[in-house]
């Protein structure tokens, strides 16, 4: 054991008063310390750590020689610092120094002293064992950077930031929200000495924005935080505001265009903003924000994208002509979209979690039939290239007019005697009037389009000749070509393709079905070819689908109506002929069950044996679907077929296998809707323009055409209210061509659009950015990350206050006129929502007023703590709203608090202007009025303590005080800045009395509410500590790390790299060329993880080597 | 009208009654309550009592044990638990108003000789213990005897009406093996 040297040990016990001495035999322990091997001396003392006790030690080192001791006392948290400085001053190395706890870890808690006694014995035999083995360590040292992060920009964080600034360090501050001021910067007026709140606050705000030494970080928050005290690396992300917060004026113009109204947070919901925004007037930085959550879901699932809240927005204000611009920025046939759009936007509404999806398609509609003499755009240049297209469906309109806007010559062929496509040919005009589709084309041919109808490419002009003398073609031929049924009798007459029987009526032909007709499929088609049956003289029309209602793929609105039109429907039976001789009598059918689904996702009808049965009719039409009529294009320059007869195109450009041709629609997907034939329209067109202009054409080419929503919104307590029908016309007259919807009325119409519930925030309608002069609006604005490096931190995040709907018994949001504490606020304040006038919801002054303290506070079912704040605070609204409504004040308590300076001179006050103080917690409010005197009142139930009496006391409107809670995020911020949180959820302070803003990690500190509920005053105090402790970290300009790192044995260490993925400090990497795990002394924070488990036992940590923690338990042992 | 000197002695609280009350069942944080006065107000009868809960908790935590155990509070408690929900401290009033009652009943300390509740309390319980279940009927008059005959009379027109309809009947009402109930009663007992 002479290893060590001459080891002469000194043992001391402290009394600790009578903490330790009344347990803890200390005269026995002295005596037995005085036998361990070693032990030199053994002393006691009555506090060790006085002067005096310190003394001894001192002198026991320069003149006994003792070079390990043992200090039996408190934890070393309390004193370990305190004698590792004594043998330091005494000339020895600190850490030849070992504390045993025979405070908190024996005679605080152990009943007998006979127990106690031993427990200390066996304490100081186990230090004197590990002393024995103590090692002469150095601390090092690392300097500190002298920039400070401050997180939270409320009244605490503006105080801390403008202190540090001041004495002239670099200062970061970080905010969440757009603006800095917090909590204080919505208060009226502070107690006690009733000082405007903003007229103290915003010179501080606007001090904390101009200087030189503070970087401001709005609407950002802090993402990650590494490194150690003095030397932190913080990741802060920037929210995109969409607004640049250095060309930004504040002027406001935005906001009177702005359609948007939203909940305004900082009036607490009591007043409305709009979705370009800034918190309040007087708001640091003076920028606005945009609230964004995404692209709304109608606009992101559109093809085209359509602004659809946005129109719908500005239709709701009775702005038709800028809802009709919004439409035709994305759409040049709003009034045919109108009409036939099969409406994804409408099945993935918000509204739809509420009651009805809004009449997206329907208002639409309305727009362009008040305002139908509107005109497209006309191209701004023009260019020579020549294109052509084939088809004047949707997808060839939509690609000539994205073309024609961009200069280019089109000109489009049809084969048909008119234009349109299937928009002409396959919907009928009681859905789709002809001089709709009319009007339509024609504006599209002012904008400088040439149609060409009757040219049937492949017979009056071929593919070849077109290619020669256009520099690109897109082929939009649709998918005209009926599916047959390939079962018996199909050659009879009077069967019908759906598409050649709505093709026929619909150019203009007289035909009649038959009397009794059936139509075969549940398609849209179907649907169609029904209505128009019973228009062109059927008297019975059903429909045979082979699949039940729900698998029918027709728009269920267009069901509906055909059903109130008489159309009967026929499910589960699936054709197997036609009977008949030369005309069609009837046909056979067999009975269907559903199966399993099939690859569309639809269960599968199976036929149900021996279920055949008969149904007679003089017609059949047969709708069960189209494909493309590729022969008809004869040479085909060896354009790529699908099996299904389709082009092959690629799916991101659109261009076919041959360069310069482009293909889309229908004859590119098989039969489909309108919105998506034009989206590929829209996308052949981007390409074409990039092929001419020699641009790559798939670049970021990912994102275009519909998408999933990206948010959902929460609809609990949106009213239910159902959609505006449209009006169409009576049942009666719908046996003509006669449109059947006749569109809704301007109020309606606003009524619907006022349905909306605007879910995205901004609706993207860009009018904010035509009206802003310093062009600082940018939509296309990303989050940003910021790496700043920084020596310390203050936290000063704040609170919220508590959710009153966790007391129903008090009728918040339930009953009207109950509001909390900070709406009040806003209501008081003269730049609130009213004004500063105190009034009900009706609008009117309350008489009385009732305050109800220590609501969710000293609560066992909410929070235990008393929130501090709330009887002050409730004090001044009775003399505020005595002062300005001289209404009848009413306050219940349960015990006041008036503890601080001028509070309870406050208190007195209050009483003598006559506030009623009743003593008792309110145990209801009600408005279920008992007797005439409490009619139409919200009535307070309370015993009067001190009376003694249950009393009813009318009132018109209820205070809610509510109390203080911390942030619903404090965990994640708690583990973000490896910090800890009291059981109530505010961070934990290191100590209550002697480190109050001190963190247990070194440089990070806590300022204002988000250490406890607090003040203002007490937060500015904390504010000016938390800054006064980083100001002392940086002007002592070193840190010294404790020795307690780890080290690897480089001999013993077989590179199997455990402790480096184990690190929480990421102190340890790998030295490729020794093939050995090497630390970092700088990062190691001494935790020991690697050392545990290390395979080999080559990660060993100072003050922790084995030898001493196996010394220590043998001694624990020896007793 | 006479003046009364109202002052209460330490000689005449009951310490062990203080330290009785916080081992009843619920009544652990007794000495936690801050007199908010919520049991009270919550309380659909304390208009009635003469007592209210609040004051009960607080004169039986000091050993006002005569005037806890002889109020009518204890008897007028319907059991709605309303305060003991609603106790910011967790107090289970509801609870410790039973032990009170028991407390009460075994010393003999009623309100007063002809009050209604406890003596309709002692007949039932000696019923089901005979029978193992109440017969209704029977029960009233038992407590009309006891309590007042002429409240009973007061009340037949309305009994003749449900003897009528058949929801009223005199015949005893019994459990099969009514000895067993007596045996586990017994054995609850001799366990006390």
């Amino acid at each position: 054991m002479g290893t060590n040297g001459d080891v002469k040990i000194g043992v001391y016990v402290c009394h600790c008063g009578t903490n330790i001495a009344a347990k803890v035999n200390i005269k026995e322990v002295v005596e037995f310390a005085q036998t361990l091997p070693h032990v030199t001396i053994a002393r006691e003392y009555k506090f060790m750590c006085s002067d005096p006790g310190q003394e001894l030690i001192r002198q026991d080192i320069r003149e006994l020689g003792i070079n390990r001791v043992i200090v039996a006392s408190c934890s070393p948290l309390m004193h370990e610092a305190t004698f590792r400085r004594v043998l330091e001053e005494g000339g020895s190395n600190p850490f030849f120094f070992h504390m045993a706890n025979i405070r908190e870890h024996d005679s605080w808690v152990t009943s007998s002293s006979r127990q106690a006694t031993r427990k200390a014995q066996a304490l100081i035999a186990a230090a004197a064992k590990r002393v024995f083995f103590h090692e002469a360590l150095q601390k090092n040292s690392v300097p500190v950077n002298s920039n400070v992060m401050i997180v939270g920009g409320g009244i605490s964080g503006i105080q801390a930031a403008l202190t540090i600034a001041n004495a002239g360090k670099k200062v970061y501050l970080v905010e969440r929200e757009p603006s800095i001021g917090g909590h204080m910067a919505k208060f009226d007026k502070t107690f006690p000495t009733l000082d405007c709140a903003s007229c103290i606050l915003t010179p501080k705000m606007t001090q904390v924005a101009s200087h030189p030494n503070i970087e401001l970080l709005t609407y950002s928050e802090v993402e990650s935080v590494e490194g150690y005290v003095g030397n932190f690396k913080i990741q802060i992300r920037k929210k995109a505001r969409f607004v640049d917060e250095n060309l930004c004026t504040g002027c406001g113009e935005c906001t009177e265009v702005c359609p948007i109204d939203i909940p305004s947070e900082f009036d607490e919901g009591l007043g409305m903003r709009k979705a370009i925004y800034r918190p309040f007037p007087q708001s640091v930085p003076n920028t606005y924000t945009i609230s964004r959550r995404g692209l709304p879901p109608c606009q992101a699932t559109c093809s085209l994208h359509q602004k659809a809240q946005a129109y719908i927005q500005l239709i709701a204000k009775g702005e038709f002509e800028k809802a009709l611009q919004i439409i035709l920025r994305d759409n040049p046939l709003p009034s045919i979209c109108g009409r036939v759009c099969s409406h994804p936007c409408m099945s993935v509404c918000s509204r739809n979690k509420v009651d009805q999806a809004v009449n997206i398609p329907g208002l639409k509609r309305f727009v362009t039939d008040r305002l139908s003499d509107y005109e497209l755009p006309k191209p701004e240049r023009e260019r020579k290239e020549k294109i052509a297209v084939v088809g004047s469906g949707p997808s060839g309109l939509m690609c000539a007019y994205e073309l024609r806007q961009r200069g280019y010559k089109v000109t489009i062929f049809e084969a048909a005697s008119q234009p349109g496509g299937m928009l002409t040919q396959g919907i009928p005009a009681f859905r789709l009037p002809r001089g709709i589709i009319t009007d339509e084309i024609e504006r599209l041919e002012r904008t400088g389009i040439d149609i060409k109808l009757n040219t049937h490419v492949g017979i009056d002009i071929s593919l070849k000749d077109l290619k020669k003398k256009h520099d690109a073609v897109y082929i939009a031929i649709g998918a005209g070509v009926e599916r047959k049924l390939n079962i018996p009798g199909e050659n009879l007459r009077g069967i019908w393709g759906g598409i050649d029987f709505l093709r026929r009526i619909n150019l203009g032909m007289h035909i009649t079905p038959g009397k009794r007709v059936l139509v075969i499929g549940g398609g849209n088609s179907a649907i169609d070819a029904a209505r128009t049956a019973l228009r062109s003289g059927a008297e019975e029309v059903t429909i045979v689908y082979r699949r039940s209602r729900n698998e029918m793929p027709a728009d269920q609105l267009e069901v509906e109506e055909a059903e109130k039109e008489g159309i009967r429907f026929y499910f589960m039976a699936s054709p197997l002929r036609f009977l008949g001789n030369g005309r069609v009598t009837g046909m056979e059918f067999i009975r269907t069950r559903l199966g399993h689904p099939d690859e569309s996702g639809r269960r599968r009808p199976v036929p149900i044996p021996n279920s055949e049965f008969t149904l007679p009719c003089d017609g059949v039409i047969v709708t069960i679907g189209q494909k493309p009529d590729v022969e008809s294009l004869r040479d085909r320059l060896g354009l790529a077929l699908t099996k299904f007869n389709t082009f092959v195109t690629d799916p991101l450009t659109l261009e076919t296998n041959i360069p310069g041709v482009f293909a889309g629609g229908d004859c590119v997907t098989g039969p489909d809707v309108v919105v998506n034939a034009m989206f590929a329209g829209k996308k052949a067109a981007i390409s074409i323009d990039r092929y001419l202009n020699r641009q790559d054409m798939r670049e970021g080419r990912e994102l275009e055409g519909p998408f999933e929503p990206t948010f959902e919104i929460d609809t609990e307590g949106v009213p239910v209210k159902w959609r505006i029908e449209m009006p169409s016309i009576e049942i009666e007259r719908r046996r003509t061509f006669e449109e059947v919807h006749t569109g809704y009325t301007p109020e309606m119409a606003m009524e619907e659009a006022a349905r909306c519930l605007a879910c995205a925030g901004c609706c993207d309608c860009q009018l904010c950015s035509t009206v802003c002069e310093a062009k600082a609006i940018d939509y296309n604005q990303k989050d940003t990350t910021l790496e700043v490096d920084v020596g310390s931190i203050i936290i000063a995040t704040g609170f919220k206050t508590f959710d009153p709907k966790r007391i129903p018994s008090y009728g918040y949001q339930i009953l009207p006129n109950v509001f909390t504490s900070l709406e009040i606020e806003r209501l008081i304040n003269s730049a609130g929502p009213t004004g500063g006038e105190i009034i009900l919801k009706n609008g009117e002054k309350p008489k009385s007023v009732g305050i109800i303290h220590c609501v969710g506070s000293r609560d066992i079912h909410h929070n235990r703590y008393c929130s501090r704040v709330c009887c002050m605070y409730s004090l001044k609204f009775a003399h505020l709203i005595r002062e300005r409504t001289h209404a009848e004040v009413y306050n219940f308590y349960i015990d006041m608090r008036a503890f601080g300076k001028g509070y309870e001179e406050f208190y007195d006050r209050i009483l003598e202007e006559g506030a009623h103080l009743v003593r008792g917690r309110v145990a209801e409010v009600t408005d279920v009025a008992l007797d005439s005197s409490e009619e139409g009142k919200l009535i307070i139930r309370v015993e009067d303590t001190l009376i003694g009496m249950v009393r009813r006391i009318p009132v018109d409107m209820v205070i809610l005080s509510v109390g203080l809670e911390a942030r619903p995020d404090a965990e994640e911020v708690r583990r973000l800045f490896n910090i800890s949180c009291s059981v109530e959820g505010f961070f934990l302070e290191r100590h209550p009395k002697l480190a109050p803003v001190s963190t247990f990690t070194d440089g990070v500190f806590l300022a204002g509410a988000c250490q406890g509920p607090k003040d203002i005053p007490d937060s500015v105090a904390q504010a000016g500590a938390a800054a006064a402790e980083a100001l002392a970290l940086i002007d002592k300009g070193v840190v010294e790390l404790e020795p307690n790192t780890a080290w690897i044995e480089e001999e013993e260490c077989s590179g199997c790299q455990t402790c480096v993925a184990l690190c929480p400090f990421t102190a340890i990497s790998y030295d490729a060329e020794k093939h050995v795990s090497v630390v970092n002394e700088v990062l190691c924070k001494g935790c020991g993880t690697c050392v545990s488990a290390c395979p080999s036992g080559a990660a060993k940590q100072h003050l922790f080597l084995d030898e001493e923690i196996l010394a220590e338990i043998e001694g624990v042992l020896t007793i | 009208m006479q003046t009364h000197r109202k002052v209460k002695y330490e000689a005449e609280l009951d310490p062990s009654f203080t330290k009785w009350v916080s081992t009843v069942p619920g009544g652990e944080r007794i000495r936690e309550c801050f007199q908010c006065g919520t049991c009270s107000s919550i309380c659909p009868l304390s208009v009635y009592m003469d007592i209210s809960p609040r004051r009960l908790i607080a004169m039986a935590d000091a050993g006002f044990k005569e005037e806890v155990l002889s109020s009518f509070t204890i008897w007028l408690c319907a059991s709605c638990y309303s305060c003991s929900v609603n106790c910011p401290k967790d107090i289970k009033i509801t609870d410790i108003m039973y032990g009170l009652k028991r407390r009460a009943i075994e010393e003999g300390i009623f309100p007063s000789r002809h009050f209604a509740i406890p003596i309709l309390a002692k007949a039932f319980a000696n019923m089901v213990r005979k029978n193992g279940r109440a017969t209704e009927s029977r029960l009233v008059v038992s407590l009309a005897w006891r309590v007042s005959l002429f409240r009973l009379l007061n009340m037949a027109p309305l009994g003749i009406k449900l003897l009528l309809r058949g929801r009223l009947s005199f015949k005893k009402e019994k459990i099969q093996n009514k000895q067993e109930i007596q045996t586990m009663l017994k054995a609850l007992e001799a366990n006390r």
